[in-house]
């Protein structure tokens, strides 16, 4: 006799496990710890370079960066003052969250402010692994098109800033800031949308005072109250 | 790309239900998969005939059924079902909405002989 049995069960998988792990040990740190994804090409080694450049000396920072081969973003980021750890991922299109919890191990986590964890170049899968981050950050550039929010929804749906580098190359391509921003409204009302340029140096102090707010946000959720 | 690693994830949890209900034979495996769950409602049906063609129910059916998205309206309270990839609300322009369904990856039910 068939019979069937209703579950309505979430599917909790193995890396949800582990990316609860972290994010509690990144808690009890007491520090930032952001993920930064992208298509390849976008920036976001660039934006981690500018950001070691002008924050080293304010913020005790940290990097952790995925690639599929070679070191080569890891010694640009550790060239510009941040120290840096590569994972590679092999074929591996994503960050999981046994790599991180294994590259982190290099680090005391309450020695450091912030910890930036530079996903694999992929607008797809890295939006599905949750590492126990506290904000997400996706970075688009222009040359990649205005549309990319709503191609890419699942990733931009879950950013909690969404950074657009490349802001000098605007005039050389099709790309429009207004068609951008209104895509980003559509796929995630609200969210911070900074222009920048990685380049020129132009719009880097909304992102570095969009930095210090995190950090100052969560240290005081972390810290016990003075009372 | 990493629907083989759902698949496990959804494995496990049918095969901890199936070991309450010993005595029966699995027939059907139903799950739905968010639009904005981020995995591939075909790559993960394949995944989970893999898996289940190794296990000890290797005639078992896998259905994977893609649920659209449906947002509330925090501003006018209005239910509605997401337009492509515009999530503000269509009725008050409202940003402050949230989804309500479609973001998830669950094993709704399982049939059983």
């Amino acid at each position: 006799m068939a019979e069937r049995i209703r579950l309505e069960k979430t599917i909790v998988t193995e890396n949800d496990r582990l990316a609860a792990a972290l994010a509690e040990r990144f808690d009890d740190a007491g520090l930032l710890v952001v993920n930064l994804m992208s298509s390849p090409g976008a920036g976001k080694t660039s934006l981690l370079e500018q950001t070691a450049r002008r924050l080293t000396g304010q913020l005790r920072m940290a990097a952790v960066d995925g690639d599929l081969a070679t070191d080569r973003d890891a010694r640009r980021i550790a060239e510009a003052g941040m120290p840096c750890r590569q994972i590679n991922t092999g074929g591996g299109c994503h960050l999981n969250g046994r790599q991180v919890a294994e590259a982190v191990e290099a680090y005391d986590l309450a020695e450091l402010d912030i910890l930036f964890i530079e996903n694999v170049g992929n607008l797809v899968c890295p939006a599905s692994f949750d590492l126990g981050e506290h904000r997400r950050v996706v970075v688009s550039s222009t040359p990649e098109g205005d549309d990319k929010p709503v191609k890419y929804p699942v990733a931009f749906r879950s950013a909690d800033c969404v950074v657009l580098n490349k802001i000098d190359l605007v005039e050389a391509t099709d790309f429009s800031p207004a068609s951008f921003s209104g895509f980003v409204r559509d796929v995630k009302p609200g969210v911070p949308l900074l222009e920048l340029s990685c380049k020129t140096g132009e719009g880097l102090g909304a992102w570095l005072d969009w930095l210090r707010t995190q950090r100052e946000a969560v240290r005081c959720r972390a810290a016990p109250s003075p009372e | 790309m990493h629907e083989i690693a759902l698949a496990h994830a959804v494995w496990g949890q049918v095969t901890a239900e199936m070991e309450k209900h010993s005595d029966r034979c699995l027939k059907q495996v139903h799950v739905v998969v968010g639009a904005l769950s981020g995995a591939d409602p075909e790559s993960l049906e394949f995944a989970l005939g893999l898996l289940v063609a190794e296990s000890e129910w290797p005639h078992a059916g896998i259905d994977v059924r893609q649920e659209p998205v449906v947002l509330v309206c925090r501003g006018c309270g209005r239910t509605y079902p997401m337009d492509e990839m515009r999530l503000t609300c269509p009725a008050c322009g409202g940003a402050d909405v949230e989804p309500v369904r479609g973001m998830e990856l669950r094993l709704e039910s399982l049939e059983v002989e």
